[in-house]
């Protein structure tokens, strides 16, 4: 079980493959139930999506939270080709925000973390999509605050995870809303149990977070995206360091930057191996491009990735988005990005009708909006969302959580996309994911690089196989630099697959 | 932080000191050009530069934070001699004005304070029409239980114009003449939060309110709509904006006042000062400059421009101005003079 075992699909893409001619399609798919998340106030944020395979038949699963209606499974019954999802029995769970896949205990069926407005809960898998609340000796405090954001890591030598939880408003604060956001939360390990929550302070009304090796220098560190909506004036996004625990100040070299920040996607698109960061707010939807030696600089307006406005209809008005997400929709071996957009509620002062984005990255790095031609420009106020191959056909298709709008799933109907490949890690526990792990492909002249993370987007996490644009390669190479650094061999892969890499032993 | 990327290709230096008037360029940054408001703005601005031979250049942000920097990089390379920027996010525009400083360019911050002492600040005086408001409505009603209807909790010029409300207020409040017995922040100014906020404080006080100071007309129309479902309306209202249902409220006799604030006066003034800087004189030189404390402390040079109170009394400055129709204005009137 050592090797690399290599599941040939021998589905191969019709077409000259990897042409960058391919237009990209999206066809929505009808769903058993019309799930929406609602709610009042607490839930004008959240709406997140959780998407993994919880039963073990290389189909990832869908969770989608509800607001003040019950949270939603449903099982993924596709056909490779025809994407289909039945209902799934789930806990009765209300006031949820959002949730994220996670292997706590090590035991290699995903666990879910369950973000709410109140106590936040940790459902164990069975792998069989049954869900039961957490051992007591696992020592999970769910705290009780309105919990929007969280991330998670193994840190060196621990072997239970590290999580990290981002609460907003303290709506418990007699002077709030405004300028009332409540302190985050760290779970560090106590052997095979979380230890007591500590406080993360300052807080600044999170709505995002993700630990992320952004650096490349072995030390994951944890940035923080912060709704200026409420924390006014004296907030910023933040960056810490894990150990010891440490906020970073401009005397760092970390600049003072203000957004109504709402999701985070990271992935390095410019090569280096350094991940870039996609930022979520009102108005300008920032990229920030990761020039080494910890240095983030805003992406030049013509890179055609800020989408400030909707690119339909007459609304002028700067444009709210959420989750954003990075994936290869047309397999060109170029990273597209996709923004969920959608106004708070009723919020005056931005658009209305507000499109979601499809930016598709040109030959030349610049981005094009394709969001109205591929489908997916639905102007429900959309919140999490995920990209993620749900039938096996080797492209990425699309599920959006909406506020008072029906969830959105669309199946991806491009012709002629490139080549692809899809990668999954997997090693010995505790960390049987390898969070924290850098996959790299090479074709051609091009390298990608992924890193598995867990947290960021907008209260929506994604766990399964990374999905990798090949173009017109029809084989690749691959390694993985595992968590801990140990950097694997350079192993030959054909195109159009789905490949696990499982570890041995020898983890420290 | 990377200012030096972003405008690593400026490197002009423009010494204005000996520039004359006609050969100088202004150039206005707008944060959102498709707002209707700020068309009467250009033309102002406009105007004022024709009358002083300089060239008017602009571009718009089009609410990018992000274009507006690009946008001002661009402009500074084309040779201005002072900046107008209407800034589309105070805490971003930072950049920019390393920009302006690094070519040597005077800026002027319009309408929208830009917390920053290198920027010249024109505006309204928000403390100013807190006073207007509470002073007319004072002169309606001297005695009895106010309630304050505040704008938005994050925005700034809400706290300003409730503390020249208090100003105007203490005294009568401190002789026993004037009970506050609601007070409210509104969320977003929208006016439909002010009116749920008007119903909440109606029911608290058994409809017991004498005078509503409320911070604009789009709050004002709230408080006038709480009102008139309890019967109340015609109680003294205040506002400001000048908008078109406002003054037909004036009008009306359901609102007090509503201070105006005339753009062109604004847009004028803007120019004639560009012109000024952009010509050599300091900051401190132009005529009418003050100082002006920002709410984190910093002093900024400004110029904070007198609104004009408009009451049923004097209904014909915004018709003369061509600010409204008579027919937007009179709608159902009777018994006012301008509508005669």
């Amino acid at each position: 079980m050592s090797r690399l075992l290599a599941v040939l699909l021998t589905f191969h893409m019709l077409g000259t493959g990897g042409s960058a001619r391919a237009d990209v399609a999206f066809a929505p798919v009808s769903l058993p139930v019309a799930h929406e998340y609602s709610g009042g106030w607490t839930h004008f944020v959240g709406g997140g999506v959780a998407v993994f395979d919880c039963d073990g038949d290389a189909r990832p699963d869908l969770f989608a939270a509800g607001g003040s209606a019950p949270a939603l499974l449903l099982r993924n019954t596709s056909d490779e080709g025809a994407v289909s999802f039945e209902t799934a029995a789930f806990p009765e769970i209300v006031e949820t925000t959002g949730a994220y896949p996670f292997d706590v205990d090590g035991d290699d069926l995903l666990d879910l973390v369950v973000l709410r407005a109140g106590e936040n809960l940790l459902l164990r898998g069975d792998g069989t999509c049954q869900f039961t609340p957490a051992p007591a000796a696992w020592n999970f405090d769910g705290g009780t605050e309105w919990t929007t954001a969280f991330s998670a890591t193994f840190e060196a030598g621990q072997d239970w995870p590290t999580f990290v939880f981002g609460n907003y408003v303290d709506e418990t604060d007699p002077d709030g809303p405004f300028e009332a956001c409540d302190v985050n939360h760290l779970m560090r390990p106590a052997g095979r149990a979380f230890g007591p929550r500590q406080p993360l302070e300052p807080g600044f009304c999170a709505l995002s977070m993700l630990i992320s090796d952004w650096k490349r220098d072995g030390r994951p560190e944890l940035r923080i995206s912060n709704d200026r909506q409420y924390y006014v004036s004296n907030g910023r996004e933040q960056m810490f360091a894990l150990d010891p625990l440490r906020e970073y100040t401009e005397a760092d070299g970390w600049p003072t930057m203000k957004l109504w920040g709402m999701g985070i996607a990271s992935r390095d698109i410019t090569g280096d191996g350094l991940p870039e960061v996609a930022l979520t707010s009102m108005g300008d939807q920032p990229l920030m491009l990761n020039r080494g030696q910890g240095v983030m600089e805003p992406a030049p307006y013509d890179m055609g990735t800020y989408a400030t406005t909707p690119y339909m209809g007459d609304d002028g008005r700067p444009s709210t988005g959420w989750q954003a997400q990075w994936g290869d929709v047309d397999n060109d071996g170029r990273d597209d990005l996709f923004i969920a957009k959608g106004n708070v509620d009723q919020m005056p002062s931005n658009a209305m009708a507000d499109p979601n984005n499809l930016l598709m990255q040109q030959t030349d790095g610049r981005f094009v909006e394709r969001g109205d031609t591929a489908g997916v420009g639905s102007v429900a106020r959309a919140r999490g969302a995920a990209l993620v191959d749900f039938d096996g056909d080797g492209l990425l298709d699309l599920v959006v959580n909406n506020r008072r709008a029906p969830l959105e799933v669309w199946q991806n109907v491009t012709e002629g996309a490139g080549h692809w490949l899809a990668v999954d890690l997997r090693q010995p526990g505790p960390n049987t994911r390898a969070i924290g792990a850098f996959i790299e492909v090479r074709s051609g002249d091009r390298l990608q690089t992924r890193e598995i993370t867990s947290g960021g987007g907008h209260a929506s996490g994604t766990l399964g196989p990374e999905h990798f644009g090949l173009g017109a390669a029809e084989q690749a190479e691959l390694r993985v630099i595992w968590p801990d650094g140990q950097t694997g061999d350079w192993q030959r892969v054909a195109a159009d697959a789905s490949v696990r890499i499982t570890r041995t032993g020898g983890e420290p | 932080m990377k200012k030096t990327i972003l405008f690593a290709s400026v490197a002009i230096a423009t010494l204005a000191t000996s520039v004359a008037a006609e050969d100088l360029k202004v150039c206005v940054s707008w944060s959102n050009f498709r707002e209707e408001r700020w068309k009467t703005d250009e033309a102002a601005i406009k105007g004022a530069l024709d009358a002083a031979n300089a060239e008017y250049i602009s571009a718009d942000a089009q609410t990018s934070a992000t274009k507006q920097l690009a946008d001002i990089e661009g402009m500074i390379t084309q040779g201005c001699n002072s900046l107008i920027i209407l800034a589309q996010d105070s805490a971003s525009i930072g950049p920019a004005l390393d920009a302006a400083e690094d070519a040597g360019i005077p800026v002027v911050g319009y309408d929208r304070m830009i917390d920053d002492p290198r920027a010249y600040y024109l505006t309204f005086d928000n403390v100013e029409v807190g006073r207007m408001q509470a002073r007319e409505v004072l002169k309606a009603q001297p005695k009895g239980r106010y309630v304050m209807i505040k704008g938005s909790p994050v925005d700034p010029n809400a706290d300003f114009l409730r503390g020249g409300q208090q100003e105007v207020l203490q005294a009568a409040i401190d002789a026993g003449d004037i009970e506050i017995v609601g007070e409210s922040y509104t969320d977003d100014w929208q006016p439909a939060n002010a009116q749920k906020n008007m119903e909440q404080i109606l029911t608290q006080t058994n409809n017991g309110v004498d005078a509503v100071v409320a911070s604009n007309d789009g709050t004002a129309g709230g408080v006038v709509a709480a009102l008139t479902a309890q019967g109340m309306e015609g109680i003294p209202v205040s506002g400001q904006d000048g908008d078109m249902a406002a003054l037909n409220r004036v009008a009306l006799g359901t609102q007090t006042v509503s201070v105006w604030k005339d753009s062109r006066a604004l847009g004028k003034a803007a120019g004639e000062i560009a012109v000024a800087l952009a010509s050599g004189t300091a900051m401190a030189d132009v005529e009418g400059a003050g100082t002006f404390t920002s709410p984190s402390g910093k002093t900024l040079t400004a110029t904070l421009l007198a609104p004009q109170p408009i009451t049923k009394d004097n209904l014909n400055l915004v018709l003369e101005a061509g600010w409204i129709s008579k027919e937007a204005l009179c709608a159902g009137v009777s018994g006012v003079a301008v509508c005669e």
